[in-house]
């Protein structure tokens, strides 16, 4: 097989693309590629049972970024697993090889499965499933930004399709700061040159974060601004999860 | 024999009864089908030699240059093909060529597990190059860009997203109807003789010469269609599910081209053997799925081109 | 068989290259075989049955696993579809009930490839396992057939002859009628023929071709079938006169 292949799509358009964003980021009004506005997320879509393998299982996409997560369990831990009374969550996230726009090893991704099993594990009663473990997995069929918020939000619907009990559903929200403003649920070509972003995932009923991180350069009224934006958003997304069960559970009857 | 007494069940109706016939399904798998198919029906109301529902969509994912979504039952196949240029070796300066991956995420099936993968997924992975390959479905030369220098390699990735059954039929028609679906990019070629895309405003604007204006489609030529069927007793069981998979173990796999040749045969084993006219059966219903196929397949086409 | 020396080694369409099988080479194993068709050479060993079957097997059966080792470097998807097959074709002529919740081990290790590699190491396996003594319904033979553009069939396929070809398939046939269960139906016109165990096939070809491969397979597969009884026969008799 020929040792180096390339692909040819990675040439002066995108960069000229990028640098085109810089400058506009500097400015402190723009027009995003998509036309949203910056406090307005993508058009999201939501279906349970994307898979009958699994005992639960969901399809997410918020504009190009596409996931689909199975539920699995509960069911026997790892031989290797020590006793345990309260039941174990197993997450994995993979990216297929054709998600991101260069071609990819279609390997693992170890830091957004540590990230979504701490966004889950507040949710999720492990007291109701000892000794054994239920497995979230995640597979991104196209990566188009935000993808680790879209990943938990999904996983939550999936873990609720499973019938796996929870507190609250988990939904999550990102935000990109971009030179003096704050973008809501960014796209890739965003995230490319953002400043900073804050990802966070809550259970809106309860009112409650289970994981929020912040990377970048942030100011602290920043970030109280974005929090809430987050929150807002979080709330209302709940809102089309919960919906989304409702459908379904209307069609099973 | 206890087994009749508890499938007695079988006709009626309420909870009870349901429960009963659930166990005896759990418990006696292999009698549970014999009386299915002795009275030629199966489980899900099918009859032996009917497929399952079978639905292609062209272009699900946008950051691929050909991709499809394919549905048979709740076997669900996603293909997407990248195009990459490579240098082309010197005994076909000519050609491009095609490298074949199979993958079997654990989101597929509770029998996956990440660390553990699946074992029939290389299996699947070299048959399914091998139909791509001996069909000759896509001519290689049609892939070349510039003879000796450059030419496209296709990467098709297939990704199992449900696994019940009748994998390999399902990712063979996702992967026809992905390099159906494929665009080949505009492209030209720098001082270095590096090959870039090119778009369609940045064309007029600088008049680059084009490696490729007219090969933006391949010519896919006589296109392969598959068949597998579950060979149990005196019966030949079409487009088997997951569940008769594991319990009625022979299982042979037909794939032939729209001209009505025969690509592959294919019957790693089993408890069974097939003679010849259980082979000569086999075909005939791939003919006849073939006709199905060749259909939803065309309509999927001409919903693109609607769009 | 009318055209000679129609081949670039100056056989005959239907002539096979020189088989020799010998077994019980290795000590550690339970079993073991050498087997060879001209240069393509495998080597055999089955360890087992061993307590406990793998996850995912039938416990209520015997199970087996291959393990594929090739001349020279990794293992790959072709050799994983090669142990695959073997696997299951192995298991299609073992008696399973007889030693439930067991594992056999066959190692396949590739001494020469010159074509027909797969029904080479079917053969030699085949060997191996009476070697080792496991209960068997039947044998397995393995032959490769490849189709000429002209339609005409030649049998054992070299290296060069399978790059070459058009199409070729690998069959595999229970060695003789006799041993078969009764319960397989028989089909009517062919009293003698039983069908196959397993085909692989590469390469387009014309419906017919195929029928034409498996009809000249099934005679091929008698002479095989000869040579390894013949072969299986001498040695279990040099066997008990070395052990008397």
């Amino acid at each position: 097989m020929a040792a180096s292949t390339y692909s040819p799509s990675q040439g002066a358009e995108r960069r000229q693309r990028q640098q085109q964003m810089r400058r506009l980021s500097i400015q402190s009004d723009w027009d995003r590629s998509d036309g949203r506005s910056f406090i307005q997320c993508r058009p999201a879509f939501l279906r349970t049972g994307a898979a009958n393998a699994a005992s639960g299982s969901a399809y997410a996409e918020f504009g190009t970024t596409k996931v689909i997560v199975s539920v699995f369990g509960p069911r026997e831990s790892k031989k290797a697993m020590m006793y345990s009374d309260i039941g174990r969550l197993n997450c994995n996230v993979t990216f297929t090889t054709f998600a991101t726009s260069l071609r990819g090893q279609g390997s693992d991704n170890k830091e957004y499965s540590a990230m979504l099993h701490k966004a889950l594990e507040g949710a999720v009663i492990l007291e109701t499933f000892p000794k054994t473990t239920v497995d979230v997995f995640a597979l991104v069929l196209e990566s188009g930004g935000s993808d680790l918020p879209v990943i938990i939000s999904c996983a939550s619907l999936a873990l609720a399709d499973a019938g796996i009990m929870m507190y609250d559903l988990v939904s999550s929200v990102s935000v990109s700061c971009i030179g003096k403003n704050i973008l809501i649920d960014p796209t890739n070509e965003e995230e490319v040159c953002q400043d900073g972003s804050l990802v966070l995932a809550c259970m809106p009923a309860r009112n409650e974060v289970t994981q929020l991180t912040l990377t970048g350069e942030w100011s602290l009224p920043k970030i109280n601004e974005a929090m809430e934006l987050c929150m807002d958003a979080c709330l209302k997304l709940a809102g089309i999860m919960r919906s989304c069960l409702k459908e379904s559970a209307n069609l099973s009857n | 024999m206890e087994t009749t007494t508890i499938g007695g069940g079988e006709g009626a109706t309420g909870m009870a009864a349901h429960m009963e016939v659930e166990a005896f399904r759990r418990l006696f798998p292999l009698p549970f089908y014999d009386r299915h198919l002795s009275k030629s029906v199966r489980p899900d109301a099918r009859t032996l030699d009917s497929a399952r529902e079978t639905t292609i969509s062209l272009g699900p994912v946008a950051s691929a240059d050909g991709s499809a979504l394919v549905k048979i039952g709740e076997t669900t196949m996603l293909a997407a093909i990248k195009l990459e240029v490579m240098t082309p070796s010197t005994e076909s300066s000519d050609e491009g060529s095609i490298a074949v991956e199979f993958y079997m995420p654990p989101i597929c099936s509770p029998m996956v597990r990440p660390g553990r993968p699946a074992e029939v997924a290389p299996v699947i992975s070299q048959q399914l190059s091998d139909v791509i390959m001996s069909s000759r479905m896509v001519n290689l030369k049609e892939l070349c860009l510039i003879s000796g220098k450059a030419s496209w390699i296709a990467y098709l990735d297939v990704y199992c997203l449900n696994a019940d059954g009748s994998l390999f039929d399902a990712a063979l028609l996702s992967a026809v109807a992905a390099f159906t679906h494929l665009q080949i990019p505009l492209v030209s070629v720098n001082e270095e003789g590096r090959v870039f895309t090119v778009s369609g405003e940045q064309q007029e604007k600088t008049k680059l010469e084009l490696v490729n204006k007219e090969k933006r489609k391949l010519s896919i030529g006589n296109t392969p269609f598959p068949v597998t069927c579950v060979i149990h007793k005196e019966h030949i069981v079409v487009d088997p599910t997951a569940e008769e998979e594991a319990i009625m173990e022979t299982s042979i796999t037909i794939v032939l081209d729209t001209l009505g040749n025969l690509v592959s045969i294919y019957k790693p084993g089993g408890v069974g053997l097939a003679s010849t006219a259980t082979i000569k059966e086999c075909i005939s219903r791939t003919k006849r799925r073939m006709q199905d196929l060749k259909i939803i397949l065309e309509e999927a086409v001409s919903v693109m081109e609607v769009d | 068989m009318g055209k000679m020396e129609d081949r670039i080694d100056g056989r005959n369409a239907n002539q096979l290259r020189p088989l020799a099988c010998s077994r019980n080479l290795l000590h550690r194993a339970h079993g073991s075989a050498r087997w060879s068709q001209g240069n393509t050479i495998v080597l055999a060993a089955v360890y087992g049955p061993k307590a406990g079957t793998k996850k995912g097997e039938n416990p209520e059966k015997a199970s087996f696993e291959v393990i594929w080792k090739p001349k020279t470097g990794q293992i790959g998807k072709q050799e994983r579809e090669y142990e695959m097959i073997l696997k299951r074709t192995l298991q299609s002529i073992c008696l399973l009930n007889v030693h439930p919740n067991t594992t056999t081990s066959i190692i396949v290790q590739v001494v020469g490839d010159d074509g027909s590699l797969l029904p080479c190491a079917i053969n030699a396996s085949c060997a191996a396992l009476v070697d080792a003594g496991i209960p068997m319904k039947n044998l397995a033979v393995a032959i490769s057939c490849g189709l000429m553009e002209e339609g005409s069939i030649i049998l054992d396929l070299t290296k060069s002859e399978e790059e070459k070809l058009k199409a070729f398939a690998y069959l595999v046939f229970p060695n003789s009628p006799l041993t078969v269960i009764p319960k397989v139906p028989l089909s009517k016109e062919q009293p003698i023929e039983q069908g196959i165990i397993t085909s692989v096939t590469r390469g387009a070809m014309p419906v017919s071709g195929y029928f034409d491969c498996m009809n000249r397979g099934v005679a091929a597969c008698a002479a095989i079938s000869e040579f390894l009884r013949r072969s299986l026969q001498k040695q279990s008799s040099d066997d008990t006169s070395r052990a008397a």
